[in-house]
């Protein structure tokens, strides 16, 4: 839209009564189709069926995944307007949440939020004329995977994250050494492990020994999903990692802002991602200071 | 299309809206509410925003009808040169 010179400003906006109406529950228990005649529906029963083919093929699981749920919450606990602000989350609390659907426990799974969330893009020159610090988009790329996950091939990877990261990468004209922190689409904590992983930040199932000992929380080496992301912050589809790479490289992000405060690199480069169905479309976009 | 893209375009903006349970608001409320938050954030006026694009959204709930690119624009006042949605 702004490449071809039809708009100068472009407004992204999401909003979404998602807990206090019955629209969420429409979807998640839309009974319709082959599947639901084998009990399978709703988003976690297709995620749960890609995590658990990825325990069976690289070995991953709850222990990789407790170390994300519980990385994210801490980060949420330094941003007051984090869904699970003040909510600590312990490893007994991850152990002893229910199941939502094998193998899937609550602390697996987003939050569902009310709300809503809007970013404003313009192109660098507009930018320099403007209130805030510009957060300069460095490269982008998407790949999607066509199946549907019930029938996909790679149903334990590599998601369309591999090339969308690497198409990112290379328009950006960097390596995952030059990324200081990750805002990633975080619908379950199994897709911000496959996502890095389809990255290149680590091989099949080495995420097991990448997470442990707070990698991605505060005073890690990688940060990951700052604000809590969607598992402790709040759901906004892919603005809820977008808004938050554009504020940590703005430098506003308060008690959770990266750099020295949180014993973390400066934020100069982020990668993001979205992703859109069960793990089938995917977006990958680095951004940076001008 | 890299040359032409790389370092080209930023984020200037980003509006935020009270978040959690927010019983008796509708979805197009917070559309508006974190639009208008971020067109201020980045010091503009709602007649600068010239495109728009309606975040993929989930079925709208059965009180509120489909939260369409057009509808959420009308809404704000805006007329986009250009509209558009990915819907999930």
């Amino acid at each position: 839209m702004l490449e071809s010179g039809l708009c100068n400003y472009v407004l992204i906006s999401y909003g979404h009564s998602a807990l206090s109406s019955d629209s969420m529950m429409q979807m998640l228990t839309d009974l319709s189709g082959d599947d639901a005649v084998f009990g399978h529906f709703g988003a976690t029963g297709g995620y749960a069926l890609a995590a658990r083919r990825a325990m069976h093929t690289f070995g991953t699981g709850p222990e990789t995944w407790k170390q994300i749920a519980m990385g994210q919450r801490q980060w949420a606990d330094l941003n007051p307007q984090a869904v699970m602000h003040g909510k600590t989350m312990s490893s007994e609390d991850y152990d002893h949440s229910r199941w939502v659907v094998e193998p899937l426990r609550l602390l697996d799974n987003c939050l569902i939020t009310d709300g809503g969330r809007a970013i404003v893009v313009t192109s660098l020159e507009r930018a320099r004329d403007l209130k805030q610090p510009p957060v300069v988009i460095l490269g982008m790329g998407q790949h999607d995977q066509p199946a549907e996950i019930g029938q996909a091939l790679t149903m334990d990877g590599p998601t369309g994250a591999k090339k969308a990261g690497e198409a990112a990468l290379a328009m950006a004209g960097i390596t995952l050494n030059d990324v200081d922190a990750c805002q990633l689409y975080d619908c379950f904590t199994y897709t911000v492990e496959i996502t890095l992983q389809d990255y290149g930040f680590f091989g099949p199932g080495e995420g097991k020994d990448w997470f442990q000992g707070g990698t991605i929380a505060p005073g890690g080496r990688m940060p990951v999903n700052t604000s809590g992301g969607q598992l402790s912050e709040a759901y906004f589809m892919g603005l809820t990692p977008l808004a938050e790479a554009a504020m940590q490289i703005m430098g506003r992000c308060g008690r959770r802002q990266l750099g020295p405060a949180t014993g973390t690199r400066e934020p100069r480069i982020v990668l993001c991602s979205d992703n859109g169905g069960i793990l089938q479309s995917h977006s990958c976009i680095i951004l940076g200071r001008s | 299309m890299t040359a032409k893209v790389k370092k080209q375009y930023a984020i200037v903006g980003v509006g935020y809206t009270p978040q959690g349970r927010i019983p008796g608001r509708t979805s197009l409320s917070f559309h508006l509410e974190a639009s208008a938050n971020a067109i201020a954030d980045a010091g503009l006026r709602a007649s600068d925003i010239d495109g728009f694009i309606s975040y993929r959204y989930f079925p709208a709930s059965s009180s509120e009808t489909a939260l369409t690119p057009n509808h959420v624009a009308h809404a704000l006042g805006l007329s986009p040169t250009y509209i558009s949605q990915d819907a999930n």
